[in-house]
């Protein structure tokens, strides 16, 4: 059923009829609306300005050029709380200092202890253990500050020790290496062993 | 809104020179002029049952809208969507990133289940619970009610030039919108940072939040302009679930429709006919045994013309057109002229919630392809998402390798390195037994020996170390990591494989070594 066919004509003044009919369809020609229109416009006159502003006249900044901000940005951040991991000085006040040894304490307890055991003696405690023993004088990859810094930073892959440095962060790291070397005083001797 | 009087429409056209001009058509859309420029709608007030209804219907999801970020439930809002901690909670539900293969579910049974209503009932929605039909009507409307007055004087202020007065009355309205979408829009973001983290933001400067003070400033701007001009608009022209809805009805599905078989043809009550024709149907209400009148009723409609129902219209259309893409189903029109039927003593529902087939005069079918297949699509859907919802369990865990090889064999043992992530979803700590399940006697594990505690809403990862001594090793083999809380109320389980060599190459290595095993 169609209502309007008993209805009075529509007032069709002002529609015009477009001149083609396809499959006996024909259409109106009405006008858009004319914010639909200006939203047309104003995007189509973005689009060209933006084009020529971004690629040709190089006025805005390009992607990579943002993106290289950006990454100098951080790496400022980092760079600006990183400390001298070299520095075998700074390791050992900060294993004197009770704040670095606990929070160092409390990350090795969650992750350290499953091989190093909460004694840090690991295989020195129990052979069954997988990491060496960590208080006694003899280490396999250095037993300076920087050097153990470096072992945990970046692992013994080969061996099954992680890098710790890029899960932790340098701070934690760090934090670590002092509460290890808490145990220790600073110019014990310091033998290299090869494991058998 | 001001009392009805009688038929109103004639009322507020003798009031006013400005008469309603509006002569919708089913060719072109009412709200844009032949030049393309916006015809504005002016709806006239009406009253009725269905608008008391939608009032309090629109009235009750804006409160729920507001009051829901006051409401504590478990120490967060009722619906706090914490972005920043990446926690959702919905009234004492909380879910984690990790559950985002809910909202699958979530967003198809709500598809499903609007499906199906819609095949029923047509656009419900948009004219009851779409918050555009929401705020539109009931806050922004009634502003302009208030200020602006009804709707022949909102036509005539329009008319006017700017005077004084006038420009007193837009800087009121306008501002009234300014400060309703700047509440709106500081409710939503308390939807995703918590009411004090908002109210702290506003006591600051705007650079300190700009992500935030651009957001809301910038949403407000969005809801100002489209409240304030583009309203009907969004409906027409932009809003994809209308089109969608209209696919999904059929001429079975309830809409609101003009019954033309008893309405036309048309008879202004002024005419003669009209005149004829009141009185005898006032004869026949007043005593039914009278004797038959003047003129035969059956030859004319109900009808009587009056426009009432263009005038109410908000999207502009005149709805005795028959079904039009522009109606939103507010069912202003039904209060309109039964209201009118109602004075003219004939019976209400010329225009009413009713199928096309039965306005034709046929019969609705309830049950039919469409409606039995979204039916159980909606089934499927409802199930399956209560099932998923069931089994999100209030923590969740990960088994992950260490960084390096996938597994290590020295002089002593092959060995599996893993990372277990817990992640408690809950705001109170959680006390969870890691095990393993299947793993054979001679593997020896470190790690997790005793319950670990997870802080509220906080997340550990620690490592699960397994060996086996190298004389006893026998190859790879599966097995299970399991996750209990201590009440026992739950459990988690993931397959994790213990990877390795073949034992005979290490057989073959150590006798070429000449280590005995």
């Amino acid at each position: 059923m169609n209502p309007s066919s008993s209805n009075p004509p529509p007032d069709d003044s002002g529609i015009t009829l477009r001149p083609h009919t396809y499959d006996g369809i024909q259409e109106y020609d009405q006008r858009l609306p004319n914010w639909w229109l200006y939203t047309l416009y104003g995007a189509i006159a973005f689009a060209i300005v933006f084009w020529f502003a971004h690629m040709i006249a190089h006025v805005l900044p390009t992607n990579e050029a943002l993106l290289e901000a950006r990454l100098a940005e951080i790496a400022a951040v980092k760079l600006a709380s990183s400390i001298d991991v070299t520095n075998d000085r700074l390791f050992w006040d900060m294993s004197r200092n009770p704040v670095f040894v606990d929070a160092g304490k409390q990350t090795f307890n969650s992750l350290c202890v499953a091989c190093h055991l909460a004694s840090l003696k690991g295989k020195g405690e129990n052979p069954a253990a997988v990491g060496p023993n960590l208080t006694d004088q003899a280490w396999i990859h250095g037993g300076t500050p920087k050097e153990l810094y470096a072992t945990v930073a970046k692992g013994v892959l080969a061996k099954g020790m992680p890098a710790w440095e890029p899960v932790l962060g340098q701070k934690k790291t760090a934090e670590v290496v002092a509460f290890v070397l808490s145990h220790h005083e600073p110019g014990e001797p310091i033998t290299i062993e090869v494991p058998k | 809104m001001s009392p009805a009087p009688p038929v109103q429409s004639k009322i507020e056209n003798s009031k006013s020179k400005i008469r309603s001009t509006l002569r919708p058509t089913v060719d072109s859309v009412t709200t844009i002029n032949a030049d393309g420029s916006r015809c504005d709608i002016h709806p006239s007030d009406v009253r009725g049952p269905f608008m008391t209804a939608r009032r309090w219907s629109g009235w009750g999801l804006i409160a729920f809208y507001l009051v829901l970020p006051w409401i504590p439930v478990n120490g967060h809002p009722a619906v706090f969507l914490d972005i920043a901690e990446g926690r959702f909670h919905f009234f004492g539900f909380t879910l984690a990133p990790q559950d985002a293969w809910l909202l699958f579910f979530g967003v198809t049974g709500l598809g499903f289940a609007l499906f199906f209503l819609t095949a029923l009932f047509g656009r419900l929605w948009c004219g009851w619970a779409c918050p555009q039909t929401v705020y539109l009507e009931h806050v922004y409307r009634v502003i302009e009610r208030w200020i602006d007055g009804d709707a022949p004087a909102r036509r005539a202020l329009q008319a006017a030039p700017l005077t004084a007065s006038k420009a007193a009355k837009r800087l009121a309205k306008h501002g009234l919108y300014i400060v309703a979408s700047l509440f709106i829009t500081h409710l939503f973001l308390s939807y995703f940072v918590s009411l004090p983290e908002v109210w702290h933001m506003m006591h600051e400067a705007p650079g300190e939040h700009w992500a935030a003070f651009v957001f809301v400033f910038a949403a407000a701007g969005l809801l100002y302009f489209n409240f304030a001009w583009f309203r009907e608009q969004l409906c027409i022209v932009i809003c994809p679930y209308g089109r969608l809805q209209s696919a999904l009805t059929d001429e079975h599905s309830m809409v609101i429709g003009y019954d033309a078989q008893r309405g036309e043809p048309r008879v202004k009550l002024h005419s003669h006919v009209g005149a004829e024709l009141a009185r005898s149907s006032n004869m026949l209400s007043q005593d039914r045994a009278s004797s038959a009148p003047t003129v035969a009723i059956a030859a004319f409609g109900a009808c009587i013309d009056c426009n009432r129902c263009v005038q109410v219209c908000p999207t502009g259309i005149d709805i005795r057109h028959g079904l039009q893409l522009e109606c939103i189903g507010c069912a202003a029109c039904i209060d309109a002229c039964d209201e009118v039927m109602t004075k003219v003593s004939r019976p209400k529902g010329l225009i009413r919630y009713d199928s096309l087939v039965k306005l034709a005069g046929g019969r609705t079918r309830w049950i039919r392809p469409r409606t039995v297949v979204y039916g159980i699509l909606l089934l499927i859907g409802v199930g399956v998402a209560s099932f998923a919802f069931s089994t999100v369990k209030p923590a969740s865990f990960l088994v992950y390798r260490m960084t390096g090889a996938a597994y290590f064999v020295d002089r002593n043992d092959v060995r599996n390195q893993f990372m277990v992530r817990l992640v408690n979803k809950r705001a109170t700590p959680a006390v969870l037994t890691v095990s393993t399940e299947g793993v054979p006697a001679s593997v020896a594990q470190t790690g997790f020996a005793a319950p670990v505690t997870i802080p509220a809403l906080g997340e550990q990862v620690s490592p699960l170390v397994l060996s086996v001594d190298r004389k006893t090793y026998f190859g790879p083999f599966h097995f299970t990591v399991t996750v209990r809380d201590a009440a026992g109320t739950y459990q988690l389980s993931r397959a994790v494989e213990f990877m390795g060599p073949e034992s005979k190459l290490l057989e073959e290595e150590d006798l070429e070594n000449g280590i005995k095993r």
